[in-house]
């Protein structure tokens, strides 16, 4: 305990920062655990629908087939860029993100329903 | 909107560029949202939204860039290590932390690019100030670079629909990592200067 106490005293920016970086690991640890708990729930993982997602990750995170996407957000394909976000299609049709995103959750519900 | 979400939107809005200016800034300590843009980019790759070349070469190369960025702002600070050194006690401690990088150059570069990535800038700045050699510096730049774009592209098209769960556990594996690799070298340090201290009669 004394080595201990003169080692403090002749090092202490040493001794912190092994002090600091062993609380560091406490803490990640525990993240970790915390995260992978969290993640292990299968009604965790379901990704909510927001703006910055396009069709084509719409239609591969839920599984549709990109033409079937195409149809249920009624998009034409007319050659022209080929990445839109939801965000960029509902100001284009000005209506607010949210009304874009309910209408798209409840069109792959019927999409699905209908498979 | 988020702060998350306008970083995940960036990512299809502005495409590569937005990878480019990210991984830059990144490499330079600044606090940007490099690994979740990257799993993103990954993501649309997937999804075909992005071209996977395209991705990975801007990733890449704002990587680069911002290392030998990093490096250069190192080498212009060098001056101050020189004035700092003047003291003769702290000149024999600089002498030993520069003897200590220069031995291991390569290997702390390579390996702070990706598994101990969150040091990354640091070692840019510090590798710089130290003077060590560039050609050496770059080639373990761009290897160390070339694993953590694959792995972060690679995982980001492989659990697309998973980002937010990767990025949470990515972020804390990353951290343990460091704050691990800090415990070990602190502790063997002080563990060597105990015994060392064990060997000197105490001081009155």
């Amino acid at each position: 305990m004394r080595a201990v106490l003169t080692l403090w005293r002749r090092h202490p920016l040493l001794t912190s920062a092994f002090v600091l970086s062993s609380a560091a690991v406490l803490f990640f640890a525990v993240r970790l655990v915390v995260f992978t708990v969290y993640w292990a729930n299968p009604a965790h993982r379901d990704q909510a629908l927001a703006g910055w997602m396009t069709p084509r990750y719409v239609a591969q995170s839920w599984h549709i087939a990109p033409q079937d996407m195409a149809e249920i957000l009624q998009l034409s394909r007319d050659g022209q860029g080929r990445r839109i976000t939801l965000a960029q299609i509902a100001e284009a049709r000005g209506m607010p993100l949210p009304v874009l995103l309910d209408e798209l959750d409840a069109a792959i519900a019927a999409h699905r329903a209908a498979q | 909107m988020t702060l998350t979400e306008t970083a995940l939107s960036l990512v299809p809005v502005y495409g590569p560029v937005a990878l480019l200016t990210v991984t830059f800034l990144s490499c330079l300590a600044l606090p940007v949202p490099s690994s979740l843009m990257m799993l993103t980019g990954g993501a649309f790759v997937a999804s075909g939204d992005l071209e996977a070349l395209s991705v990975v070469a801007a990733a890449l190369g704002g990587s680069v860039l911002g290392d030998q960025a990093g490096f250069a702002i190192g080498r212009r600070g060098s001056g101050l290590l020189a004035r700092l050194g003047r003291d003769p006690k702290r000149a024999k401690m600089l002498d030993r932390a520069r003897s200590r990088l220069h031995a291991r150059a390569a290997t702390t570069v390579f390996l702070t690019r990706w598994l101990f990535s969150p040091l990354g800038p640091y070692v840019n700045f510090a590798g710089g100030a130290a003077g060590l050699g560039w050609a050496r510096f770059s080639l373990a730049s761009v290897l160390g670079e070339s694993v953590w774009v694959t792995l972060y592209i690679g995982l980001g098209a492989a659990f697309a629909s998973q980002l937010e769960a990767l990025s949470d556990m990515l972020g804390a594996v990353s951290g343990l990592l460091v704050a691990l690799l800090l415990t070990v070298l602190s502790g063997r340090a002080l563990l060597h200067r105990l015994k060392a201290q064990g060997a000197t009669p105490p001081r009155p």
